[in-house]
Protein backbone atom coordinates (compact mmCIF):
# COMPACT_ATOMS: atom_id res chain seq x y z
CA UNK A 1 0.00 0.00 0.00
CA UNK A 2 1.34 3.62 -0.66
CA UNK A 3 1.97 6.48 1.92
CA UNK A 4 1.70 9.34 1.05
CA UNK A 5 3.91 10.34 4.20
CA UNK A 6 7.04 8.68 2.46
CA UNK A 7 6.86 10.98 -0.21
CA UNK A 8 9.66 13.41 0.02
CA UNK A 9 9.23 17.84 -0.19
CA UNK A 10 11.01 17.01 -4.27
CA UNK A 11 8.67 14.51 -4.79
CA UNK A 12 5.85 16.69 -3.85
CA UNK A 13 7.28 19.74 -5.28
CA UNK A 14 7.55 17.87 -8.49
CA UNK A 15 4.07 16.30 -8.51
CA UNK A 16 2.85 20.10 -7.60
CA UNK A 17 4.68 21.27 -10.41
CA UNK A 18 3.66 18.95 -13.35
CA UNK A 19 0.06 19.79 -12.12
CA UNK A 20 0.75 23.20 -12.54
CA UNK A 21 0.18 23.75 -16.46
CA UNK A 22 -3.14 21.39 -15.88
CA UNK A 23 -4.64 22.74 -13.37
CA UNK A 24 -8.20 23.02 -13.76
CA UNK A 25 -8.42 26.76 -13.89
CA UNK A 26 -11.87 28.41 -15.38
CA UNK A 27 -11.43 30.03 -18.51
CA UNK A 28 -9.74 33.79 -17.63
CA UNK A 29 -12.42 36.23 -18.45
CA UNK A 30 -11.55 39.11 -20.08
CA UNK A 31 -11.09 42.14 -17.35
CA UNK A 32 -9.27 44.57 -18.61
CA UNK A 33 -12.33 46.21 -20.34
CA UNK A 34 -14.67 46.43 -17.24
CA UNK A 35 -11.38 47.89 -15.53
CA UNK A 36 -10.88 50.37 -18.14
CA UNK A 37 -14.63 51.87 -17.75
CA UNK A 38 -14.21 51.51 -14.46
CA UNK A 39 -11.10 53.85 -13.85
CA UNK A 40 -12.25 55.79 -16.68
CA UNK A 41 -15.19 56.67 -15.00
CA UNK A 42 -13.59 57.86 -11.39
CA UNK A 43 -10.16 59.57 -12.81
CA UNK A 44 -6.98 59.35 -10.39
CA UNK A 45 -6.71 62.60 -8.61
CA UNK A 46 -3.25 63.29 -6.69
CA UNK A 47 -2.93 63.18 -3.16
CA UNK A 48 -3.36 66.27 -1.63
CA UNK A 49 -2.32 66.65 1.97
CA UNK A 50 -4.65 68.38 4.37
CA UNK A 51 -4.57 72.01 4.23
CA UNK A 52 -2.38 72.82 7.46
CA UNK A 53 -2.32 76.34 6.02
CA UNK A 54 -4.75 78.22 7.72
CA UNK A 55 -2.88 78.72 10.53
CA UNK A 56 0.68 80.99 9.71
CA UNK A 57 2.71 78.75 12.42
CA UNK A 58 1.66 75.55 10.56
CA UNK A 59 2.91 77.15 7.63
CA UNK A 60 5.79 78.06 8.47
CA UNK A 61 6.59 74.77 9.83
CA UNK A 62 5.75 72.77 6.92
CA UNK A 63 7.36 74.93 5.00
CA UNK A 64 10.67 74.63 7.09
CA UNK A 65 9.62 70.57 6.46
CA UNK A 66 9.44 71.04 2.67
CA UNK A 67 12.68 73.22 2.47
CA UNK A 68 14.70 69.97 4.14
CA UNK A 69 13.50 67.28 2.46
CA UNK A 70 13.39 68.88 -1.17
CA UNK A 71 10.37 69.80 -2.48
CA UNK A 72 8.19 67.78 -4.42
CA UNK A 73 10.19 64.82 -3.38
CA UNK A 74 9.15 65.11 0.03
CA UNK A 75 5.58 64.49 -0.77
CA UNK A 76 6.35 60.65 -2.30
CA UNK A 77 8.52 59.46 0.50
CA UNK A 78 7.02 57.92 3.61
CA UNK A 79 9.21 59.27 5.98
CA UNK A 80 8.32 62.56 5.17
CA UNK A 81 4.75 61.68 5.14
CA UNK A 82 5.52 60.66 8.43
CA UNK A 83 6.87 64.01 9.13
CA UNK A 84 4.01 65.98 8.31
CA UNK A 85 1.73 63.18 10.11
CA UNK A 86 3.03 64.05 13.17
CA UNK A 87 2.46 67.79 12.48
CA UNK A 88 -0.59 66.79 12.36
CA UNK A 89 -0.13 65.52 15.94
CA UNK A 90 -1.70 62.13 15.94
CA UNK A 91 1.80 59.81 16.02
CA UNK A 92 1.73 56.62 13.27
CA UNK A 93 -1.16 58.43 11.61
CA UNK A 94 -0.99 60.08 7.97
CA UNK A 95 -4.71 61.46 7.19
CA UNK A 96 -5.40 62.88 3.67
CA UNK A 97 -8.02 64.52 1.83
CA UNK A 98 -8.18 62.84 -2.10
CA UNK A 99 -10.60 63.32 -4.54
CA UNK A 100 -12.45 60.69 -5.50
CA UNK A 101 -12.30 58.14 -2.52
CA UNK A 102 -10.72 54.92 -4.21
CA UNK A 103 -13.79 52.27 -3.89
CA UNK A 104 -13.80 49.08 -2.28
CA UNK A 105 -15.73 46.62 -1.49
CA UNK A 106 -17.89 47.58 1.80
CA UNK A 107 -16.21 44.05 3.90
CA UNK A 108 -12.79 43.94 3.35
CA UNK A 109 -10.69 41.89 5.37
CA UNK A 110 -10.05 43.41 8.60
CA UNK A 111 -6.26 41.87 9.41
CA UNK A 112 -6.65 42.12 13.15
CA UNK A 113 -4.08 39.44 14.01
CA UNK A 114 -5.14 36.41 16.07
CA UNK A 115 -7.69 36.12 18.16
CA UNK A 116 -6.93 35.73 21.54
CA UNK A 117 -7.31 36.34 25.03
CA UNK A 118 -6.93 39.36 26.92
CA UNK A 119 -3.76 37.76 29.24
CA UNK A 120 -2.61 36.61 26.21
CA UNK A 121 -2.36 40.09 24.17
CA UNK A 122 -0.83 41.85 27.22
CA UNK A 123 1.85 39.71 27.54
CA UNK A 124 2.57 40.04 23.68
CA UNK A 125 2.07 44.20 23.49
CA UNK A 126 4.49 46.65 25.09
CA UNK A 127 1.90 49.28 26.69
CA UNK A 128 -1.11 48.40 28.78
CA UNK A 129 -3.96 47.75 27.16
CA UNK A 130 -7.30 49.59 27.65
CA UNK A 131 -10.44 48.60 27.80
CA UNK A 132 -13.43 51.35 27.94
CA UNK A 133 -15.95 51.32 31.04
CA UNK A 134 -18.87 52.11 29.13
CA UNK A 135 -18.33 48.40 26.90
CA UNK A 136 -17.07 46.66 29.25
CA UNK A 137 -15.82 43.04 28.21
CA UNK A 138 -15.06 42.64 24.16
CA UNK A 139 -15.97 39.83 22.46
CA UNK A 140 -13.35 39.17 21.16
CA UNK A 141 -9.95 40.13 21.43
CA UNK A 142 -7.07 39.99 18.79
CA UNK A 143 -3.53 40.60 18.73
CA UNK A 144 -1.01 41.18 15.96
CA UNK A 145 2.38 41.14 16.82
CA UNK A 146 4.05 41.69 13.68
CA UNK A 147 3.19 45.12 14.42
CA UNK A 148 6.42 46.85 16.66
CA UNK A 149 5.24 47.14 20.07
CA UNK A 150 1.95 45.08 19.01
CA UNK A 151 -1.25 45.65 18.08
CA UNK A 152 -4.50 44.90 20.00
CA UNK A 153 -8.16 44.90 18.96
CA UNK A 154 -11.00 45.67 21.02
CA UNK A 155 -14.50 43.55 19.11
CA UNK A 156 -17.84 44.74 20.12
CA UNK A 157 -20.81 42.95 18.77
CA UNK A 158 -23.66 45.23 17.84
CA UNK A 159 -26.19 45.46 20.41
CA UNK A 160 -29.18 48.15 21.79
CA UNK A 161 -27.37 51.08 21.05
CA UNK A 162 -24.66 50.34 18.92
CA UNK A 163 -25.76 49.71 15.57
CA UNK A 164 -24.14 46.78 13.23
CA UNK A 165 -20.97 48.65 10.94
CA UNK A 166 -21.30 47.09 7.45
CA UNK A 167 -17.06 47.70 6.58
CA UNK A 168 -16.60 46.13 10.21
CA UNK A 169 -19.21 43.28 10.93
CA UNK A 170 -19.09 44.74 14.62
CA UNK A 171 -20.55 47.18 16.32
CA UNK A 172 -17.41 48.65 17.99
CA UNK A 173 -13.90 47.78 16.79
CA UNK A 174 -11.22 49.40 19.09
CA UNK A 175 -7.30 49.00 18.29
CA UNK A 176 -4.45 50.31 19.98
CA UNK A 177 -1.11 50.53 19.02
CA UNK A 178 2.70 52.08 19.69
CA UNK A 179 2.25 55.11 17.13
CA UNK A 180 5.72 56.67 18.11
CA UNK A 181 6.92 53.63 17.25
CA UNK A 182 5.26 52.63 13.73
CA UNK A 183 5.16 55.92 11.99
CA UNK A 184 3.29 55.95 9.09
CA UNK A 185 1.59 52.82 9.85
CA UNK A 186 -1.74 53.98 9.23
CA UNK A 187 -3.43 56.10 7.01
CA UNK A 188 -6.80 57.63 5.91
CA UNK A 189 -7.77 58.72 2.91
CA UNK A 190 -10.85 61.05 2.60
CA UNK A 191 -13.01 61.84 0.59
CA UNK A 192 -14.95 64.83 -0.10
CA UNK A 193 -18.25 64.10 1.56
CA UNK A 194 -15.95 62.81 4.51
CA UNK A 195 -15.87 65.07 7.65
CA UNK A 196 -12.76 65.37 9.01
CA UNK A 197 -12.39 67.50 12.02
CA UNK A 198 -9.13 68.20 14.00
CA UNK A 199 -9.94 67.53 17.62
CA UNK A 200 -8.66 66.83 21.34
CA UNK A 201 -9.65 63.64 23.10
CA UNK A 202 -8.91 63.70 26.85
CA UNK A 203 -6.94 66.66 26.01
CA UNK A 204 -4.82 65.14 23.67
CA UNK A 205 -5.10 65.81 19.90
CA UNK A 206 -6.71 63.40 17.86
CA UNK A 207 -8.96 63.37 14.69
CA UNK A 208 -12.69 62.86 14.12
CA UNK A 209 -13.52 61.34 10.62
CA UNK A 210 -17.43 60.64 9.60
CA UNK A 211 -20.21 60.57 7.47
CA UNK A 212 -19.20 58.78 4.25
CA UNK A 213 -17.11 55.49 5.15
CA UNK A 214 -13.02 56.41 4.16
CA UNK A 215 -10.29 54.71 3.13
CA UNK A 216 -8.16 53.20 5.82
CA UNK A 217 -4.35 51.42 4.72
CA UNK A 218 -2.08 50.06 7.31
CA UNK A 219 1.52 49.21 6.50
CA UNK A 220 4.67 48.25 8.48
CA UNK A 221 7.71 49.84 7.61
CA UNK A 222 9.13 51.54 4.43
CA UNK A 223 6.65 49.06 2.44
CA UNK A 224 4.36 49.31 -0.47
CA UNK A 225 2.62 46.21 0.15
CA UNK A 226 -0.24 47.51 2.62
CA UNK A 227 -1.62 44.62 5.64
CA UNK A 228 -4.66 46.24 5.22
CA UNK A 229 -7.04 48.08 2.99
CA UNK A 230 -10.42 48.93 3.40
CA UNK A 231 -13.08 51.29 4.00
CA UNK A 232 -13.70 52.26 7.35
CA UNK A 233 -16.94 54.22 9.17
CA UNK A 234 -16.84 56.84 11.69
CA UNK A 235 -13.43 56.74 13.45
CA UNK A 236 -11.57 58.95 16.63
CA UNK A 237 -8.39 58.53 16.55
CA UNK A 238 -6.29 60.30 19.15
CA UNK A 239 -2.68 59.77 21.27
CA UNK A 240 -1.77 59.25 24.40
CA UNK A 241 1.23 58.33 25.88
CA UNK A 242 3.08 57.07 22.98
CA UNK A 243 0.11 54.92 22.38
CA UNK A 244 -2.50 55.54 19.31
CA UNK A 245 -6.05 55.12 20.24
CA UNK A 246 -9.00 54.19 17.56
CA UNK A 247 -12.37 54.27 18.28
CA UNK A 248 -14.39 52.76 14.79
CA UNK A 249 -18.32 52.39 14.73
CA UNK A 250 -21.94 53.70 13.12
CA UNK A 251 -22.33 56.14 16.61
CA UNK A 252 -22.22 60.31 16.75
CA UNK A 253 -19.22 62.04 17.78
CA UNK A 254 -21.03 62.46 21.42
CA UNK A 255 -21.27 58.99 21.92
CA UNK A 256 -17.80 57.70 20.49
CA UNK A 257 -16.20 60.46 23.18
CA UNK A 258 -18.15 58.77 25.62
CA UNK A 259 -16.40 55.94 24.65
CA UNK A 260 -12.95 57.68 24.97
CA UNK A 261 -13.65 59.12 28.19
CA UNK A 262 -13.15 55.40 29.36
CA UNK A 263 -9.61 55.24 28.03
CA UNK A 264 -6.65 57.18 28.40
CA UNK B 1 2.71 35.91 -18.84
CA UNK B 2 5.15 38.48 -17.86
CA UNK B 3 6.12 41.30 -20.24
CA UNK B 4 10.08 42.35 -20.48
CA UNK B 5 10.55 44.21 -17.38
CA UNK B 6 11.64 47.55 -19.04
CA UNK B 7 8.01 47.61 -20.87
CA UNK B 8 6.37 46.46 -17.24
CA UNK B 9 8.23 49.81 -15.47
CA UNK B 10 7.26 52.01 -18.68
CA UNK B 11 3.62 50.90 -17.98
CA UNK B 12 3.38 51.02 -14.55
CA UNK B 13 5.13 54.67 -14.28
CA UNK B 14 2.30 55.95 -17.48
CA UNK B 15 0.08 54.43 -15.23
CA UNK B 16 1.27 56.31 -11.88
CA UNK B 17 0.59 59.75 -13.50
CA UNK B 18 -3.17 58.21 -14.67
CA UNK B 19 -2.35 56.99 -18.17
CA UNK B 20 -5.46 54.72 -18.63
CA UNK B 21 -4.51 52.86 -21.53
CA UNK B 22 -1.08 52.00 -20.09
CA UNK B 23 -2.81 50.24 -17.11
CA UNK B 24 -5.23 48.35 -19.40
CA UNK B 25 -2.03 46.64 -20.67
CA UNK B 26 -0.93 46.31 -17.47
CA UNK B 27 -4.43 44.57 -16.56
CA UNK B 28 -3.96 42.53 -20.01
CA UNK B 29 -0.72 41.39 -19.08
CA UNK B 30 -1.09 40.08 -15.81
CA UNK B 31 -5.12 39.10 -15.73
CA UNK B 32 -4.43 35.62 -16.23
CA UNK B 33 -1.99 35.68 -13.16
CA UNK B 34 -4.47 37.79 -11.23
CA UNK B 35 -7.49 35.29 -12.11
CA UNK B 36 -5.69 32.53 -10.69
CA UNK B 37 -4.36 33.68 -7.69
CA UNK B 38 -8.10 34.98 -7.15
CA UNK B 39 -9.37 31.38 -7.81
CA UNK B 40 -6.81 29.84 -5.86
CA UNK B 41 -8.37 31.65 -2.63
CA UNK B 42 -12.05 31.50 -3.49
CA UNK B 43 -12.46 28.30 -5.18
CA UNK B 44 -15.10 29.93 -6.85
CA UNK B 45 -15.03 30.88 -11.02
CA UNK B 46 -17.83 34.33 -10.20
CA UNK B 47 -15.78 35.25 -6.77
CA UNK B 48 -12.37 34.86 -8.38
CA UNK B 49 -13.20 37.27 -11.35
CA UNK B 50 -15.05 39.55 -8.78
CA UNK B 51 -11.90 39.97 -6.59
CA UNK B 52 -9.51 40.16 -9.72
CA UNK B 53 -11.10 42.95 -11.23
CA UNK B 54 -11.65 44.70 -7.94
CA UNK B 55 -7.93 44.46 -7.01
CA UNK B 56 -6.90 46.07 -10.36
CA UNK B 57 -9.35 48.69 -9.74
CA UNK B 58 -8.17 49.41 -5.81
CA UNK B 59 -4.44 49.11 -7.32
CA UNK B 60 -4.93 51.76 -9.95
CA UNK B 61 -6.29 54.15 -7.44
CA UNK B 62 -3.31 52.86 -4.94
CA UNK B 63 -0.55 53.72 -7.62
CA UNK B 64 0.09 57.00 -5.80
CA UNK B 65 1.62 54.96 -3.40
CA UNK B 66 3.71 52.63 -5.18
CA UNK B 67 7.20 52.85 -4.79
CA UNK B 68 8.60 53.81 -8.56
CA UNK B 69 10.93 50.75 -9.95
CA UNK B 70 9.24 48.04 -7.01
CA UNK B 71 8.38 44.85 -9.06
CA UNK B 72 4.65 45.44 -9.76
CA UNK B 73 3.15 41.45 -9.89
CA UNK B 74 4.16 40.93 -6.19
CA UNK B 75 3.04 44.04 -5.22
CA UNK B 76 -0.52 43.42 -7.47
CA UNK B 77 -0.57 39.84 -5.59
CA UNK B 78 -1.00 40.86 -2.65
CA UNK B 79 -3.93 43.18 -3.13
CA UNK B 80 -5.77 40.39 -5.54
CA UNK B 81 -5.05 37.61 -2.28
CA UNK B 82 -6.42 40.16 0.13
CA UNK B 83 -9.71 40.85 -1.75
CA UNK B 84 -10.07 37.17 -3.17
CA UNK B 85 -9.68 36.14 0.96
CA UNK B 86 -12.56 38.67 1.70
CA UNK B 87 -15.33 37.59 -0.80
CA UNK B 88 -14.06 33.96 0.34
CA UNK B 89 -14.69 35.01 4.26
CA UNK B 90 -17.86 36.74 2.82
CA UNK B 91 -19.23 33.69 0.90
CA UNK B 92 -18.73 31.48 4.36
CA UNK B 93 -20.14 34.20 6.18
CA UNK B 94 -23.69 33.99 3.80
CA UNK B 95 -23.57 30.28 3.81
CA UNK B 96 -22.57 27.24 6.02
CA UNK B 97 -19.48 25.41 5.09
CA UNK B 98 -21.23 22.27 4.43
CA UNK B 99 -23.88 23.81 2.52
CA UNK B 100 -21.23 25.81 0.44
CA UNK B 101 -19.48 22.76 -0.57
CA UNK B 102 -22.69 20.72 -1.82
CA UNK B 103 -23.41 23.25 -3.74
CA UNK B 104 -19.91 23.17 -5.13
CA UNK B 105 -19.87 19.46 -5.66
CA UNK B 106 -23.22 20.35 -7.91
CA UNK B 107 -22.22 22.86 -9.94
CA UNK B 108 -19.16 21.04 -10.76
CA UNK B 109 -17.08 23.58 -8.79
CA UNK B 110 -15.15 20.88 -7.21
CA UNK B 111 -12.65 18.96 -8.41
CA UNK B 112 -13.94 16.10 -10.96
CA UNK B 113 -14.43 13.11 -9.73
CA UNK B 114 -11.45 10.21 -9.64
CA UNK B 115 -13.43 7.65 -10.37
CA UNK B 116 -15.02 9.06 -13.79
CA UNK B 117 -11.29 10.17 -14.88
CA UNK B 118 -8.53 8.57 -16.59
CA UNK B 119 -5.78 6.97 -14.47
CA UNK B 120 -3.16 9.74 -15.15
CA UNK B 121 -6.47 12.50 -14.05
CA UNK B 122 -6.98 10.82 -11.01
CA UNK B 123 -3.79 11.52 -9.71
CA UNK B 124 -3.97 15.54 -11.09
CA UNK B 125 -7.58 15.35 -9.24
CA UNK B 126 -6.30 13.74 -6.13
CA UNK B 127 -3.75 16.95 -5.81
CA UNK B 128 -6.49 19.55 -6.52
CA UNK B 129 -8.49 18.01 -4.19
CA UNK B 130 -6.28 18.23 -1.24
CA UNK B 131 -4.98 21.51 -2.25
CA UNK B 132 -8.76 22.23 -1.65
CA UNK B 133 -8.83 20.77 1.61
CA UNK B 134 -5.22 23.11 2.77
CA UNK B 135 -5.57 26.73 4.59
CA UNK B 136 -5.71 29.16 2.03
CA UNK B 137 -1.94 30.34 2.72
CA UNK B 138 -0.83 27.05 2.45
CA UNK B 139 -2.58 27.03 -1.28
CA UNK B 140 -1.20 30.25 -1.78
CA UNK B 141 2.19 30.10 -1.15
CA UNK B 142 2.13 26.98 -2.95
CA UNK B 143 0.74 27.92 -6.06
CA UNK B 144 2.79 31.46 -6.16
CA UNK B 145 6.23 29.12 -5.72
CA UNK B 146 5.28 25.94 -7.80
CA UNK B 147 2.16 27.17 -10.31
CA UNK B 148 3.22 30.31 -11.05
CA UNK B 149 7.17 29.97 -10.70
CA UNK B 150 7.91 33.04 -8.24
CA UNK B 151 11.00 33.68 -6.77
CA UNK B 152 11.50 33.77 -3.25
CA UNK B 153 12.10 37.54 -3.06
CA UNK B 154 8.09 37.81 -5.02
CA UNK B 155 6.91 35.24 -2.95
CA UNK B 156 8.08 37.30 0.47
CA UNK B 157 6.49 40.52 -0.96
CA UNK B 158 3.18 39.05 -2.00
CA UNK B 159 2.74 37.19 0.96
CA UNK B 160 4.12 39.69 2.74
CA UNK B 161 6.30 37.85 5.08
CA UNK B 162 10.08 38.38 5.83
CA UNK B 163 12.13 36.75 2.92
CA UNK B 164 13.94 34.17 5.58
CA UNK B 165 10.66 32.39 6.30
CA UNK B 166 9.26 32.03 2.95
CA UNK B 167 11.00 28.71 2.78
CA UNK B 168 10.34 27.28 6.33
CA UNK B 169 6.57 28.38 5.36
CA UNK B 170 6.59 26.61 1.94
CA UNK B 171 8.01 23.62 3.38
CA UNK B 172 5.43 23.55 6.24
CA UNK B 173 2.55 23.89 3.15
CA UNK B 174 3.87 21.20 1.93
CA UNK B 175 4.04 18.96 5.05
CA UNK B 176 0.49 19.98 5.34
CA UNK B 177 -0.13 18.44 1.96
CA UNK B 178 1.27 15.07 2.31
CA UNK B 179 -0.29 14.50 5.44
CA UNK B 180 -3.80 15.54 3.95
CA UNK B 181 -2.92 13.04 0.86
CA UNK B 182 -5.28 10.06 1.12
CA UNK B 183 -3.18 6.91 2.11
CA UNK B 184 -3.49 5.41 -1.33
CA UNK B 185 -2.10 8.12 -3.63
CA UNK B 186 0.06 7.19 -6.00
CA UNK B 187 2.83 9.81 -7.80
CA UNK B 188 2.11 10.13 -11.46
CA UNK B 189 5.12 8.29 -13.00
CA UNK B 190 3.74 5.24 -11.60
CA UNK B 191 5.71 4.94 -8.70
CA UNK B 192 4.14 4.13 -5.89
CA UNK B 193 6.20 5.21 -2.54
CA UNK B 194 5.60 1.92 -0.14
CA UNK B 195 5.36 2.95 3.84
Amino acid sequence: MADPRWLTDIELERALRELGPRYPYPPTPNLAAAVRRRIVARPMAPVRRLALWRDPRRLALAAAVVLVLAGAAALINPTTRDAIAHFFHVPGVIVSRVSPVPSLSPVTPLNLGRRTTMADAQSAVSFTIAVPSSLGTPDAIYVDTEVPGGEVALAYAPRPGIPLVKQTELGVLITEFRGDLVPGFLTKEAGPSTTLEETSVNGDPGWWVAGEPHLVITRIGDTDYPVTLRMAANTLIWEHGGVTYRIESGLSRADAFRIAAGLP
Amino acid sequence: MEGRPLDELALVERARTGDVNAYEALVQQYQQLAYRVAYQVTRDAADAEDAAQEAFVNAYYALGRFRPGAPFKPWLCRIVANEAHNRRMAAYRRTALADRAQRAQASGEAAPSPEAAAEADEFRATLVETLGRLRDDDRLILSYRLFFDFSEADMAQALKVPKGTVKSRLSRALTRLRAALPADFQLASGGTVDG
